[in-house]
């Protein structure tokens, strides 16, 4: 989840016009495609099969180990659509993956703006910032946010206090308050998303032609209407790409909520993510939990044809 | 690229008061969590635990390094991780190569579709393969093996790689290829010596990305390996709390800076290369 902007080099150099592939028919590509092939089957396409003939069964622990198992029907699908539970933990998905995309995007914007103004050395100084937010992996964020967190010694508790707007906080348990844990991860996500959307934008940004937004200042046009006008509109297709990238992401986020607050407190920051994994992994209600992941990948599956339909529009050339 | 860069910095005002203000609040916002991390991993337990916190240590130490080092698990660890990390980045670069090369280099029928499969499987969540290649693995007895991580971990890095490796093979003009023909190059020596260079960075690009993606992976291998001695080093390091001792977070932020380090040591080398990359496709006319 680190090397995002390797997507974007996937992306661009698509861009470039095919160069003629050999045109005589012959076996080569599928020899050289099996082995590739081969693996994406039996570990991608062949558990999805599966995944989904499973949701359709009562696998539970017992079955692990008995191998017995009984078709039920759509009754995993009826009994997650009567769990209240599962409502709640999609509606936390479906809102927490927008503030997560809205801060991450808007602070994102943000500093590529800011990149564009910075002279060559203190521009690299925020270059090296952002590099060292996203390389952390998350395992290594999570616990350091825990610390950063943490009642009683947590820094950001005691900055807090200092800061006095809050009262005491030295004692403030984030993990424990549905709004606090909320706000720490998606402090969290926010801050190692922001590399990725604020380099992949000011990429962009040296782009674009300032003779479009020299003519637009020559016109009388204020800076904010430069922006709104000339620089937003170049940066749509970018943007587009990474708020969808984005979507997927953060829809998905497991690590920094199970490390952080493990879907607490009182399954509070149980996303559909987090509450899949426990009804199969915990719970050991198998069975119920491939169709918690089947529903999860569905929405997922959508937003990525909405990505793919995006890419082929742009001019990609598969 | 350059030529337009240097235009576009000549066109704004560069380093004004409130941008370089700005600039300055932002990197020390960010850069917190993980000096903070550095600054812990370096005190003694005493300085670490204080309800008014120490912002530089003031007897530094590497106790917490040792500590976390010399747990009897972190060597067990460390070679779990390498093993599943080395194969799945021999695997993903391989076999990723071969299908980018017959993605790129070949017309033929059905390589849109892959190429739109290959997109899908990309997108996929991790999440949703969890719980089916559990129940498999477990049935053929790959689960706690080295074979079924790296197995796992192939399948999520293989489509990115493929579709790496195949813009780099794209790059590479056929012309170049008959070329050397005309001048009775072998296909083997068209391979070896014009296409291979050709695609390094690709195999560079993806090696590095299917590193990090298994250096980093915690839910798969948190999941498959139940088995202390089975555990890599993101699963070693989250396990560092325990219900009975409670956290010691000198030495988990110690071992979070040594797990991090080969990642950041990556970014910073490649960083340049990724951001010229994304915007790869806008420079070229």
């Amino acid at each position: 989840m680190t090397t995002q902007p390797l997507a974007g080099t996937s992306r661009t150099s698509g861009l470039r016009p095919h160069t003629s592939p050999r045109r005589r028919p012959s076996w080569a590509p599928w020899w050289l495609l099996s082995p590739a092939g081969l693996v994406m089957l039996t570990v991608t396409a062949a558990p999805i099969v599966f995944l989904i003939y499973t949701s359709f069964t009562d696998y539970s622990q017992r079955s692990l180990f008995t191998g017995t198992y009984h078709q039920v029907g759509l009754r995993q699908y009826t009994a997650l659509f009567d769990d209240p539970q599962f409502w709640q933990a999609l509606l936390r998905s479906v809102l927490f993956t927008a503030a997560m995309v809205a801060g991450s995007i808007a602070v994102g914007t943000a500093v590529a703006q800011l990149l564009t103004r910075l002279a060559t050395a203190m521009r690299l100084t925020v270059t090296i910032v952002l590099v060292l937010a996203w390389a952390m992996p998350t395992v290594a964020s999570s616990l350091v946010w825990k610390w950063l967190f943490q009642p009683g010694y947590g820094v950001v508790n005691w900055l807090l206090t200092q800061a006095g707007v809050f009262g005491d906080m030295t004692d403030t348990d984030w993990a424990n308050d549905p709004f606090l844990a909320y706000l720490s991860i998606w402090l969290l996500i926010v801050w190692q998303a922001v590399p990725f959307i604020a380099l992949t934008l000011y990429a962009a940004l040296t782009q674009l032609p300032l003779e479009l937004q020299e003519a637009a200042r020559l016109d009388g046009a204020g800076e904010f209407r430069v922006w709104w006008s000339v620089t937003l509109p170049f940066l749509r297709p970018t943007l587009m790409l990474v708020a969808l990238l984005s979507v997927i992401w953060d829809f998905n986020v497991f690590n920094q909520i199970w490390l952080v607050s493990s879907g607490g407190p009182d399954s509070a920051t149980t996303t559909l993510g987090i509450f899949a994994y426990r009804t199969a992994f915990v719970a050991f209600k198998i069975g119920q939990g491939a169709a918690l992941s089947v529903i999860t990948t569905a929405i997922l599956v959508a937003i990525t044809a909405l990505y793919i339909r995006n890419l082929l529009r742009s001019g990609e050339d598969l | 690229m350059n030529n337009r860069l240097r235009r576009s910095r000549a066109g704004n005002p560069k380093g004004g008061a409130l941008a370089n203000a700005i600039a300055v609040a932002f990197c020390l916002v960010w850069v917190f969590p993980v000096y903070w991390m550095v600054n812990t991993a370096f005190k003694p337990r005493s300085e670490a635990m204080t309800s008014t916190p120490l912002f530089l240590p003031k007897s530094p130490t590497l106790s917490n390094f040792d500590a976390a080092i010399n747990q009897t698990t972190f060597y067990r660890t460390l070679w779990n991780s390498l093993i599943v990390v080395g194969g799945t980045v021999l695997l993903a670069v391989v076999l990723g190569m071969f299908a980018a090369a017959a993605l790129s280099r070949f017309r033929f029928r059905g390589r849109r579709a892959i190429m739109v499969a290959i997109l899908i499987v990309q997108m996929l969540p991790g999440s949703a393969l969890l719980i089916p290649t559990f129940l498999v693995f477990n049935r053929v007895g790959l689960l706690g093996t080295y074979a079924g991580l790296i197995l796992a971990y192939v399948a999520v890095v293989l489509p990115f790689s493929i579709w790496v490796m195949r813009g780099f093979f794209i790059a590479v003009p056929v012309e170049i290829e008959e070329a050397a023909r005309i001048d009775g190059a072998s296909t083997w020596q068209i391979l070896y010596k014009i296409l291979f260079p050709l695609v390094a960075p690709g195999m560079v690009a993806s090696s590095i990305f299917a590193f990090i993606a298994a250096w980093n992976d915690y839910l798969v291998a948190y999941t498959f390996m139940k088995d202390q001695d089975q555990y890599t080093l993101p699963v070693w390091l989250a396990s560092f709390s325990t219900p009975i001792t409670g956290t010691d977070f000198g030495g988990q932020m110690a071992g979070s800076v040594v797990f991090s380090l080969p990642v950041v040591v990556f970014f910073l080398i490649i960083q340049r290369k990724l951001v010229s990359g994304v915007s790869a496709g806008a420079v070229k006319g």
